[in-house]
């Protein structure tokens, strides 16, 4: 305790570098916390949206399917299945999909699109396709009064084969048993931009691509919406369980998003490392000003410490007390500016800074949004810390090397 | 009577060659247990050297200070501040006290360092304050005291860890002689009483003449000794 209180004062006796250290290391953790939490709440939104958007946080499909899909590996499905696999701890929605290609027709021109095939409601439930049309109605499961079944179409196709909503639209491709798959569909609306990533897509209900692609009661994947998509591995790991036990008769098993998507989720990992050799630096630079004045403070005292020394003062606890002084000094500048950061990150986090819309996976961001979490205001505290720390070592291994009758000539 | 302290052809210089200086030189002394030294001389003859040689606090160009037949000159930085802390206690000229600490904590810092339990830390201070006249005084800081107050705590801080030997470098030198006698009849009454064994520097002949034995040093030398009983 005496330690403590000697370390304490030693810090308080300069009081003007001891604020001038203080708002350097506060100015360093407010900026570095601030960054943190801007960037992991863009992160945090973009996943989030992206994965709740495309691959959802996990998926059950057949063995092998993730790596190479291809249309004859899928998985039987009926409505008890679907109804056990919501009942599953953690798990929040689901959806099924068919996958596959074909070649779309219009009045005059043809344009290879991909087909996914999807459940209207569970969809909408799941994913932000609903919110994604610009032009005409959201998909029905049942055939119109003329028997055909209505397909979305991209910006792309639309503009490829020059036809619009109400217009008709042939597919042509192959079905699973090997027959030659075609029908005609009536296009009910046009979703995304020439650049999204449903541009070259056609989605039609799931029965009518079943129909298609001859797969009666039968999907290619599963879209598993869990509770939080960084728990995605966990859940993955849980629903692979259950789904092996589940489809005894085939080779199914449950993949994280992270696993679906790997080159996405290196990307973006890639591009988090980044952001975080930025905060490195700005931290480096903070301390190189704590080394000055951590080094100024020990040369003020060598005499004091001198006679620290020579009244029994081991250099180890020397060196400890040097230490303790500059863990205190970064502990009460994150303290300090924590005070500071607290309510604007907190307005960061529910407000936000508007910016210019940006479109990412067809959804539109409009802000700038933080993140609170321990980690955000932890993170940047422990870097402070630690970087204090090292900055000091130099200073107090000098400080602890002295000899105490040529030290107290400094007196 | 025992020996605390003995050093054996104790020297220290400085410098080489034609710039060498023989700050002491080959110097021999026994220093007894409850013995009231002065070692005595001009500026620059050697007082100060002698006292850090013998306090650990540097090293000697040839001899040997020895400490209850142990030589300290081959002591590692820890064990020459384990061998002050334990055995040594440091009065200083200048005090140097803690700025930061207060006369109790001061006192109390030592025995921090020396293991004792906080209770019979505090116990020692309040007892020890109260012996040099400072009892009421605990909670101020070394600049809210004057001189001949700060060199009371420097001389409580030197006796509370109970060291064997108190080394005292000029003690007197920033006081004014009333303050400088008072401070010494302390010094001389906690040496009779208790039997601590002082080792004090001065050249005040006022100051010398409490002493019971003193060593003339001249040009790094014992010129002779004296003693008074």
């Amino acid at each position: 305790m005496l330690m403590f209180k000697l370390a304490l004062r030693n810090i308080l006796r300069s009081r003007r570098r001891t604020l001038l250290t203080l708002l350097s290391l506060g100015g360093g953790y407010l900026l570095t916390a601030l960054q943190l939490s801007v960037t992991e709440g863009s992160y945090d939104q973009m996943l989030s949206t992206y994965t709740r958007d495309t691959t959802g946080h996990v998926q059950i499909t057949a063995e092998g399917y993730v790596e190479t899909p291809r249309l004859y590996d899928s998985l039987s499905l009926n409505d008890a299945d679907l109804s056990e696999l919501e009942a599953q701890p953690n798990v929040v929605a689901v959806t099924p999909r068919i996958e596959s290609s074909a070649l779309a027709y219009g009045e005059t021109k043809s344009f290879p699109v991909d087909v996914v095939g999807i459940d209207p409601q569970r969809e909408a439930g799941l994913s932000f396709l609903a919110d994604k049309l610009r032009a005409g109605t959201y998909l029905t499961d049942q055939p119109d009064t003329d028997g055909y079944f209505a397909a979305m179409i991209g910006a792309q196709v639309a503009r490829q084969l020059s036809v619009g909503v109400g217009d008709e639209l042939v597919l042509v491709s192959q079905g699973a048993d090997g027959s030659l798959a075609n029908d005609l569909y009536r296009v009910s609306a046009i979703v995304g931009t020439i650049d999204s990533a449903e541009s070259r897509r056609v989605v039609l209900p799931l029965r009518a691509a079943q129909q298609f692609y001859a797969m009666p009661g039968k999907v290619h994947r599963l879209i598993v919406l869990g509770r939080d998509y960084r728990r995605a591995p966990q859940l993955a790991e849980q629903l692979d369980g259950w789904a092996g036990q589940h489809w005894d008769d085939t080779d199914v098993g449950a993949t994280s998003w992270q696993v679906v998507a790997a080159d996405f989720y290196r990307t973006m990992e890639a591009d988090k490392s980044g952001g975080q050799v930025t905060m490195v630096i700005l931290i480096f630079l903070v301390c190189v000003g704590v080394l000055n004045t951590i080094l100024m403070s020990v040369m003020e005292r060598t005499g004091e410490f001198g006679v620290l020394k020579a009244i029994g003062t081991s250099p180890g606890r020397l060196f400890r007390l040097i230490m303790l002084e500059a863990g205190l000094l970064a502990i009460l500048a994150c303290l300090l500016a924590l005070i500071l950061v607290l309510p604007i990150n907190a307005w960061f986090t529910w407000v936000g800074l508007e910016i210019e819309p940006i479109e990412f996976s067809g959804v539109l961001f409009t802000r700038y949004a933080g993140q609170m979490s321990f980690y955000v205001f932890a993170q940047p505290a422990l870097l402070i810390v630690v970087a204090t720390l090292i900055a000091a070592l130099w200073p107090a291994w000098r400080a602890a090397r002295l000899v105490p009758v040529e030290a107290m000539r400094r007196l | 009577m025992s020996t605390v302290i003995e050093t054996v052809g104790l020297s220290r210089h400085y410098g080489s060659g034609d710039t060498l200086v023989k700050a002491l030189d080959a110097v021999d002394l026994r220093i007894e247990a409850g013995e009231f030294t002065a070692i005595v001389g001009p500026s620059g003859s050697g007082k100060s050297t002698l006292l850090q040689l013998i306090g650990g606090l540097d090293h000697p160009s040839e001899g040997e200070v020895h400490l209850a037949g142990q030589p300290i000159s081959s002591y590692s930085g820890r064990q020459l501040s384990d061998f002050r802390r334990d055995h040594i206690g440091f009065i200083f000229q200048a005090y140097n006290l803690i700025p930061v600490l207060s006369a109790a904590e001061n006192c109390e810092y030592i025995m921090l360092l020396q293991g004792i339990k906080a209770d019979e830390r505090q116990r020692r201070v309040a007892t020890m304050l109260q012996q040099v006249g400072l009892a009421g005084r605990e909670d101020r800081r070394p600049s809210q005291l004057s001189g001949g107050q700060q060199q009371r705590v420097a001389v409580a801080r030197a006796m509370v860890s109970q060291p064997d030997i108190i080394l005292a470098d000029e003690p007197t030198a920033n006081l004014d002689s009333q303050t400088g006698m008072d401070l010494l009849d302390m010094m001389v009454e906690l040496n009779q009483r208790d039997g601590m064994t002082f080792v004090f520097s001065t050249h005040d002949p006022k100051i010398m003449e409490r002493a019971r034995r003193l060593v003339y040093l001249r040009d790094g030398v014992v010129e002779r000794e004296e003693r008074r009983d």
